[in-house]
């Protein structure tokens, strides 16, 4: 299983908001234990996708320098389940972004029909835990998502290791 | 935008309510944001979001929780305890906030208890 | 009915007082797949992961209580969740989730997560539970096999 939960950018707007999309299939193991006989996309991978939409969002607007990471779920809330076969979008907007954290508001929806609304929060955390180190690279931003950003923003430049 | 205080007091409220997750019964004037509300540096800046977003304003987060800033500084923290540039410093950086009892134990793992709903209404009122 | 458990994210409940609280412990290991892309060089327990893990605990709060009468339950709202520190490979955290309200088909909860004593994560969740054939009678054979692998699933982590 790989830690990854959107399949697509459709829109990117730098520091203002992006959409995603993720296609729900019965090749996905784990689905088949949510639940047994009736599979579905289990409620906080929905949330890890959105967050990984927005996660990326708000890398970008500070050139992926800072390891963004999940620091609060301000709100989820689901009107539906997801079932193989559909296919999902994660619309996010950044709502406002300081040195050491970031907030975001979003929905996902399968075709015209709003099935979450989703709040998050991020945390900068080279800029927050005091004393705790952490590997100098960026681990967050691999290249597995840095490449759903192809055709969408020129690619960062290269770190230096 | 001139507000009266009973104003700012039931926006300020609707924020904590929503950055912390507690009830409007427990958001009163003189609950603590850290003791009584439970809130941690995440919701600080949950807070800070919000309340710039409600009243229209631009929040420098040190104006309204400044005593991160000092805390790490040997001029105004000894032995746990604010110095006397500390304590100066500190009204300086939150006019908002009757210190007078902070004052008489200036105890750094007691600065939590400063952050009141009532100190955060008067900071958002002087700003609106 | 054999069963590969892949997305289950707690080990065993350590208690469980009817309709009211459970306890419940999640060991994070290096064995768990998704570690290597989360992140690599760091791995850490994905924090809707934790998440899963309180909805999981109460999920067997509704689902006892209930005696499996309800074959779907799922995460109707999670909000003010916060994640305090890392959980890393090598640490076992311990959930406590206790009640506010269970109703028929909806209920409440506060959760928190530790390691020792250390805090990883808190939350509020509301779940919502039903039957599918509430909707589409035809799906009653479907309920039945569910809640049959649920309780199968309870025995395991009740050992």
């Amino acid at each position: 299983m790989r830690w990854i939960w959107i399949d697509k950018f459709e829109e990117f707007k730098s520091k203002e908001s992006a959409v995603s999309l993720k296609n729900v299939t019965l090749a996905e193991e784990h689905i088949h234990d949510h639940f047994p006989g009736f599979p579905m996309m289990p409620e906080c991978l929905i949330i890890e996708a959105m967050a990984q939409t927005a996660g990326i969002l708000v890398g970008e607007a500070k050139n992926f320098k800072e390891k963004v990471v999940l620091a609060k779920i301000s709100k989820a809330v689901f009107f539906d389940f997801v079932r193989p076969g559909d296919q999902i979008r994660f619309h996010t907007k950044m709502e406002s972004i300081a040195p050491e954290a970031a907030s975001t508001t979003g929905k996902v929806t399968r075709g015209d029909k709003t099935i979450a609304e989703i709040d998050l929060m991020f945390s900068h955390i080279d800029q927050n835990l005091g004393g705790k180190q952490f590997p100098k690279e960026n681990f967050v931003f691999t290249d597995m998502f840095m490449s759903l950003l192809q055709g969408f923003i020129n690619k960062p430049a290269a770190e230096t290791k | 935008m001139a507000m009266d205080r009973d104003q700012v007091f039931e926006k300020v409220q609707e924020v904590l309510v929503d950055a912390l997750g507690v009830d409007e019964e427990e958001v009163s004037e003189k609950a603590t944001l850290m003791g009584d509300l439970g809130a941690e540096s995440i919701d600080f800046l949950d807070i800070v979001f919000r309340l710039e977003k409600a009243f229209a304003i631009k929040i420098p987060r040190e104006e309204l929780f400044p005593a991160e800033a000092l805390m790490g500084n040997p001029d105004y923290v000894n032995n746990g305890k604010l110095t006397a540039s500390g304590m100066a410093m500190l009204k300086e950086k939150m006019p908002h906030t009757d210190l007078s009892n902070f004052e008489k134990d200036p105890d750094i793992n007691k600065i939590g208890d400063l952050f009141t709903v009532a100190s955060i209404v008067n900071y958002v009122q002087s700003k609106v | 009915m054999g069963q590969i458990m892949k997305f289950v994210l707690i080990d065993k409940i350590i208690s469980l007082e009817s309709g009211s609280k459970i306890e419940t412990v999640k060991s994070v290991s290096l064995a768990e797949e998704y570690l290597a892309d989360h992140f690599p060089a760091f791995p850490v327990l994905p924090g809707v992961l934790l998440l899963e893990g309180m909805i999981e605990s109460a999920s067997w709060l509704v689902r006892e209580k209930q005696n499996f009468a309800n074959s779907m339950v799922l995460l109707e709202q999670a909000k003010n969740v916060k994640y305090k520190s890392f959980a890393a490979p090598g640490m076992q955290i311990r959930y406590t989730v206790t009640v506010k309200t269970i109703d028929d088909n909806v209920s409440s909860f506060i959760g928190s997560g530790v390691c020792g004593d250390e805090p990883i994560v808190e939350a509020r969740l509301s779940l919502r539970h039903f039957n599918l054939s509430d909707t589409d009678p035809a799906m009653a054979a479907v309920d039945g096999h569910i809640v049959a692998s649920m309780k199968k699933r309870y025995e395991l982590l009740t050992l």
